[in-house]
């Protein structure tokens, strides 16, 4: 699977024909020789690891980066793209994994803005705006409302708005930027129906991922890149999601095991979900349900009648004056992974910023072990032994400017072996910190570096690492494979599961169906600030796990 | 790695620095020897001048149109007079380094003139250490009231340039009650508490005004108060002030507020020309008439002057015929040390009775006081 | 390298640019450097330049421990100036042992300069007042108001001049000051001329620095604090109490504050009616030209102070005009902010450059 094979001969002219690309940063080849044809009308993969080149690939070809050598060609005339502005003007459109929506303005003004249609006198032409943007938006079956406010609309939405930005300003090559790492299940479908219908109109889209299974369901060709190096273009009728993994990480992949069927294939469906739909949304749920049956995986292994760590009662909060989260009850026992599902925004991030002592609670009570910490610091907490793997590495989890070795420590700081009365321990610090490098696989040249240097999955890997270390009760993990590479996802997925192994409680929160389905020992569905469901991980596929998510199931099933 | 660098640079740094500091200082009296020669070159032409003078502003410094003006003129006279060489110096806005400066002007120069009492200490300790070099200060008697109540002269090479403002303003005081329609006038010193020298004005015009007519009403105010300085600097906030005392019915207001005077002289033209009736302004210093804008200048009644221009003339006279006098030198009414000015003609009806009592004043008739009643 | 290396660029620059200034206004820069080198040369002008780096260091820390948790301290001006006047007061009304008389008038200060800030600090975290604006109220409030009717309340002798000129508060008794250290210094140069004396506040600022070094790099607050300053959010769930640590820093930053106007009632033993204003801004460009560092603020407080007195003999050898001093402060701290830019961009894409690197590997 490793040989270079062209298999794909264009027909037509090719949309996009990249020659001997190549782009040094100071000290690092990003991009080496890479030859790339995207054939007019064809969906292309472009996949790869984190600082495989994807990124630094895409960035070129919108005029964002320029390259050191190479030739670009877009629709078979040679082009020099000096700014997105020039690739904008050949027809060239991005879609950036964050949105850059303005939230209190209306779609179709989020749509129009910088490319205004002007009456006389300097006044914008709503009408001719709308009526191009009911064009498109019917000619690529992208259903949005051009009067409605982003801040109503839902991720989905929110990405199909940034498409038709993109198609307002002409382009008939759209490069999508891990489209789907926001999306649930549901959506994900749209998008790849949308999608499906810019292609049939004539577009042409590059589509950059990291979801094996995603890649081959929707992509025409697919170009793996690694190590700045293009490695292959297959089709996929041609590979399997392991080969296409393989590809991706070189045979190092095959020695680490990967755990979850999102990195070996398809998930196979099945055929009765455990579902229970929580009658009214606030039946209390946790410690009184035993242990649960029809486990099938080996890494299951409960401890049985395991000791309670964490327990939340009837927990409250109210943010503004809005509840956001409403009768929540949970326990988490030792050796349980505790999974919450739910579409973001439904109370999850709020939840556990209240177990983790970061939010004011309204009422309720939080109870670690013996302790009630309801109204105790996050500190005493973490003391306690409660670890976090924070929902965004960059934002909660680190200090970006800061070496390695003080972020080892951050969240642990008064603790030993980092302080002793207080006073820091610098070399105690740089050991530790070398020690969570080695142990968790943290790729640096030094414990000195900050913390910025390191790619996103050895920062994730750091934060596991200094998290476990310290040994915890219990654990928060959200979020924590969230935009890194297969390679790191394995690794914590790995070490959460090696925690659990050894008796450590944890509470994941993730919008990673097939993460969350397999890692977890019960799940609960939160929406709306509720639990609105326990169910049974073994017996469900992210299918059903979406429905209940978007509370289309419960609908279904109950009267609520 | 990084750290090594770092530390290299360190050391590197340190002994650059350490060498440098025993280079100076090995050289130190070469040195001083050194800069005196290139004082002394660049003083070249005052081989014909018979001294040469160092004057030491204060904060605020030359262009006040006011007291560090009239200094100014004082050691310009004496140059176009006595044929002598001068520097002028100024300190840092904070005042950080008076100390140094007049230690610098002592270097280089026969006499040193401090214009303020803040240099009295540091005159003091710069006048010991440069023997043969003269100082004087203005506004500060410069005596030692600690070894001999009565006080004697800290050295003999240091004296103190003082004048009786309080009678000046005893002057303009009883102008400013003689000349009033309203039988209303007002005050506005700079700076309060800054060693009690403006409110030695407020007494003195405040004691004029009543003894011409005990039934007036005073209105007095300050800009700021120590240790806040910008009250000498602040014409917008005198203007204020003056407008306010304008409007509610006084109709001559007298300042001794430095360069904030101007808002003074503004204000009495906004005012006179909104309501339609004349009010007036009493200048301090120097003749104001003679500084102000021409657009204001119908609008001072009259100047309490204060003649440091005189006091400075004379102390460089004085040096250069070697009989200065150590100690205080009083400029005083009976040698025009301080007066009143009559530029624009305003006031010349009553010249004769200000001429009155000023003579009563010199006879010590009248004794004024230099501390506020109220 | 990188680290040494902006420094001195900026310091370059700004030499460079104030010769350019120098020559356009027709003065030679060369002679202009010359003089002002060769006047801090003599050991009498090193004491003043050293004396005047003391309160400015101490002004500079007090505004870089604010700026450690990206607090803007602008309250440094009121809270040293109020803690002078409280502090002369409190020193002139006992007499103790010279130690004890020293700690306490001391520690008058800090408490003074303490409270201020960390009213503004508690202001901050309870009612969500930015520290910028409760600090310039609290400034207005301490010179114009507090410092204004106390030294009224005060003074001594009716607020007349006493013996040598000096008005201002009650003087503290020889107990309360601190001797100066002519004498150490004299043992290894010559004698110092009269009415110069190198102040043992000195000693305390260094201590001061080292103690900030300390508790910065080598405590728990420490680490909170610079972790509270580098990302407020991941600091908090560290376990780094935000509130705590604002109110904290507010309360170190106001206590140093509280000595910078120690060196003058040390060595004079009153409260002037003119006292040195304006140190307190003044830290704030020495702690932004030493980047927070302890040695790079000492430093920073070097250069401002040799300008400082540089002042002096240009007015002296009319060499160039007085006011380029001035003009060299503020280019320098605006070539510094440049340079520091320039670096951080230069590391930034090295940092980029590694991550990639390490990306690959």
């Amino acid at each position: 699977m490793q040989s270079t094979q062209q298999k794909h001969t264009p027909v037509s002219a090719n949309a996009i024909e990249l020659t001997g690309i190549a782009k040094q940063f100071p000290g690092v080849v990003a991009n080496d020789s890479i030859n790339l044809s995207v054939a007019e009308g064809e969906i292309h993969a472009i996949c790869g690891e984190n600082g495989a080149g994807k990124s630094t690939l895409m960035k070129i070809l919108y005029g964002m980066l320029a390259p050191d050598e190479g030739t670009i060609r877009v629709n078979g005339e040679k082009a020099v793209l000096n700014s997105p502005t020039d690739a904008i003007a050949l027809g060239i459109g991005m879609v950036h994994q964050h949105f850059m929506l303005a939230d209190h303005l209306t779609v179709l003004e989020n749509v129009i803005i910088g490319a205004e249609p002007m009456r006389s006198l300097g006044r914008i032409d709503f009408t001719a705006g709308r009526d191009h943007f009911r064009k498109i938006s019917k000619a690529y079956g992208l259903d949005v409302e051009p009067d409605d406010f982003v801040d109503d609309l839902d991720i989905g939405q929110r990405q199909r708005v940034e498409i038709i930005k993109v198609l307002y300003r002409g382009a008939n090559i759209l490069i999508l930027d891990e489209p789907t790492a926001v999306l649930v299940p549901q959506e994900v479908e749209e998008l790849f129906q949308n999608i499906r219908e810019l292609k049939a109109a004539g577009c042409t889209v590059l589509f950059i991922a990291h979801k094996l299974n995603e890649i081959l369901e929707i992509a025409d060709v697919i170009t793996v890149l690694r190590q700045a190096r293009l490695v292959g273009t297959v089709t996929p009728s041609e590979v399997t999601a392991k080969e296409l993994a393989e590809m991706m990480i070189g045979p190092k992949f095959s020695t680490q095991r990967p755990i979850l069927r999102s990195v070996v294939g398809k998930a196979e469906p099945r055929n009765t979900a455990a579902a229970l739909p929580v009658e009214s949304g606030e039946t209390v749920l946790g410690g009184e349900n035993g242990p649960l049956d029809g486990n099938e995986r080996l890494h299951r292994r409960r401890v049985e009648g395991g000791e309670t760590v964490l327990t939340v009662e009837n927990l409250r909060l109210v943010d503004e004056s809005r509840v956001v989260v409403d009768s929540v009850n949970l326990t988490v026992h030792r050796g349980e992974i505790v999974g919450i599902a739910g579409v973001e925004g439904n109370g999850q991030s709020e939840l556990i910023e209240a177990i983790l002592g970061t939010r004011q609670i309204a009422s309720g009570g939080i109870f670690l072990l013996d302790q009630n910490i309801t109204h105790t610091s996050v500190r005493h907490r973490r003391e306690a032994g409660l670890g976090c793997i924070p929902q965004d590495r960059h934002r909660e989890g680190l200090l970006l400017s800061s070496p390695l070795w003080e972020n080892t420590a951050l969240g642990h700081q008064t603790e030993a072996p980092y302080s002793k009365w207080k006073l820091l321990s610098p070399t105690n610090m740089r050991s530790r910190a070398q020690e969570v490098c080695k142990k968790f696989d943290v790729r640096s040249s030094g414990v000195d570096n900050t913390a910025h240097v390191l790619s996103g999955g050895n920062q994730q890997k750091l934060i596991v690492g200094r998290e476990m270390i310290a040994e915890p009760e219990m654990l928060i993990a959200a979020h924590p494979t969230r935009g890194i590479d297969v390679g790191a996802q394995s690794a914590v997925w790995n070490e959460i599961l090696k925690a659990k192994s050894w008796g450590l409680a944890t509470l994941l929160v993730s919008a990673d169906l097939e993460e969350l389905i397999g890692l977890s020992d019960m799940l609960l569905v939160m929406l709306r600030g509720r639990f609105v469901a326990r169910l049974n991980p073994a017996r469900l596929t992210s299918r059903e796990l979406g429905a209940y998510m978007t509370g289309a199931a419960i609908h279904a099933k109950s009267n609520c | 790695m990084l750290k090594r660098i770092r530390l290299l640079t360190t050391i590197l740094v340190f002994v650059l620095l350490t060498a440098t500091w025993t280079a100076c200082n090995g050289d130190t009296t070469e040195d001083t020897d050194g800069s005196n020669g290139n004082d002394n070159d660049s003083n070249v032409d005052n081989s014909e001048a018979a001294i040469s003078v160092g004057v030491v502003y204060d904060v605020t410094g030359k262009g006040d149109q006011s007291f560090n003006d009239a200094a100014a003129a004082g050691i310009e006279r004496a140059e176009n007079e006595l044929n002598i060489e001068y520097t002028e110096l100024t300190p840092n806005k904070d005042g950080s380094d008076r100390a140094e400066l007049l230690q610098l002007a002592a270097d280089s120069h026969d006499l040193v003139v401090a214009v303020g009492f803040l240099y009295e200490p540091f005159v003091v300790d710069a006048a010991t250490e440069n023997q043969d070099v003269q100082f004087g200060v203005v506004d500060t008697p410069m005596l030692d009231f600690e070894s001999d109540p009565s006080g004697q002269p800290y050295g003999d090479n240091i004296s103190g340039l003082v004048f009786t403002e309080h009678e000046g303003s005893f002057l303009v005081g009883a102008a400013a009650a003689l000349k009033s329609q309203t039988g209303t006038i007002g005050f506005i010193g700079g700076v309060a508490n800054a060693g009690g020298l403006i409110e030695k004005f407020q007494a003195g015009y405040e004691a004029g005004a009543l003894a011409v007519d005990p039934e007036i009403t005073i209105f007095a105010n300050y800009i700021t108060e120590a240790p806040d300085s910008t009250g000498w600097q602040a014409p917008d906030r005198a203007q204020e002030i003056a407008l306010s005392m304008y409007e509610n019915g006084a109709d001559i207001i007298y300042h001794a507020a430095g360069g904030s005077g101007l808002g003074l002289f503004a204000a009495a033209k906004k005012h006179s020309e909104t309501v339609g009736s004349k009010v007036w302004a009493i200048g301090v210093d120097s003749d104001q008439y003679h500084t102000v804008d021409p657009e204001v200048q119908d609008y001072v009644l009259t100047s309490m002057l204060k003649r440091v221009d005189v006091a400075i003339f004379e102390l460089v006279k004085s040096t250069i015929e070697d009989n200065t006098e150590p100690g205080a030198i009083t400029y005083d009414l009976a040698v025009e040390g301080v007066d009143y000015s009559t530029s624009g003609g305003f006031i010349d009806d009553i010249v004769e009775q200000l001429e009155s009592l000023k003579a009563q004043i010199v006879a010590g008739d009248i004794d004024v006081p230099t501390v506020p009643n109220s | 390298m990188l680290t040494a290396s902006a420094p001195l660029g900026a310091v370059g620059l700004a030499v460079a640019f104030s010769s350019l200034v120098l020559i356009i206004s027709g003065s030679n820069p060369i002679e202009a450097y010359r003089d002002m080198l060769g006047h801090a040369g003599k050991l009498e002008v090193q004491v003043d330049i050293l004396n005047r780096v003391t309160p400015l260091y101490l002004s500079g820390i007090a505004a870089s421990i604010g700026f450690r948790v990206n607090l803007f301290n602008i309250g440094v001006e009121g809270q040293y100036i109020l803690a002078f006047l409280v502090a002369a007061h409190v020193g002139s009304l006992l007499t103790l042992p010279p130690v004890l008389h020293v700690t306490l008038i001391l520690l008058v200060a800090m408490t003074v300069g303490a409270a201020l800030s960390g009213l503004a600090g508690v202001l901050k975290v309870i009612r969500g007042v930015h520290e910028v604006i409760s600090t310039i109220m609290l400034n207005a409030i301490a010179i114009s108001g507090l410092v204004a009717w106390l030294v009224v309340e005060w003074q001594a002798d009716g607020g007349t001049r006493r013996t040598g000129g000096r008005v201002g508060t009650e003087p503290i008794a020889d107990s309360g000051l601190l001797p100066d250290l002519n004498g150490f210094l004299e043992m290894f140069t010559r004698d110092l001329g009269q009415g110069r004396q190198l102040e043992s506040m000195l000693l305390i600022a260094v201590a001061v620095g080292v103690i900030y070094h300390f508790l910065v790099n080598r405590t728990v607050f420490g680490f909170d604090l610079r972790a509270a300053g580098v990302n407020p959010t991941a600091a908090h769930v560290g376990g780094v109490p935000p509130k705590r640590t604002i109110v904290t820093a507010m309360l170190i930053s106001g206590g140093v504050a509280g000595l910078v106007g120690m060196p003058e009632l040390m060595s004079t033993g009153y409260f002037p009616s003119n006292p040195v204003l304006n140190l307190g801004f003044t830290g704030i460009a020495v702690a932004l030209l030493g980047r927070n560092h302890t040695v790079g603020m000492f430093f920073g407080a070097l250069i401002f102070a040799f300008l400082d007195k540089s002042s002096s003999i240009l007015q002296i050898t009319s060499s160039a005009t007085r006011e380029i001093v001035v003009i060299m402060q503020g280019l320098i701290v605006l070539a510094v902010v440049v340079a520091y830019q320039v670096v951080a961009q230069i590391r930034k894409r090295q940092e980029a450059a590694m991550a990639m690197l390490n990306q690959l590997t």
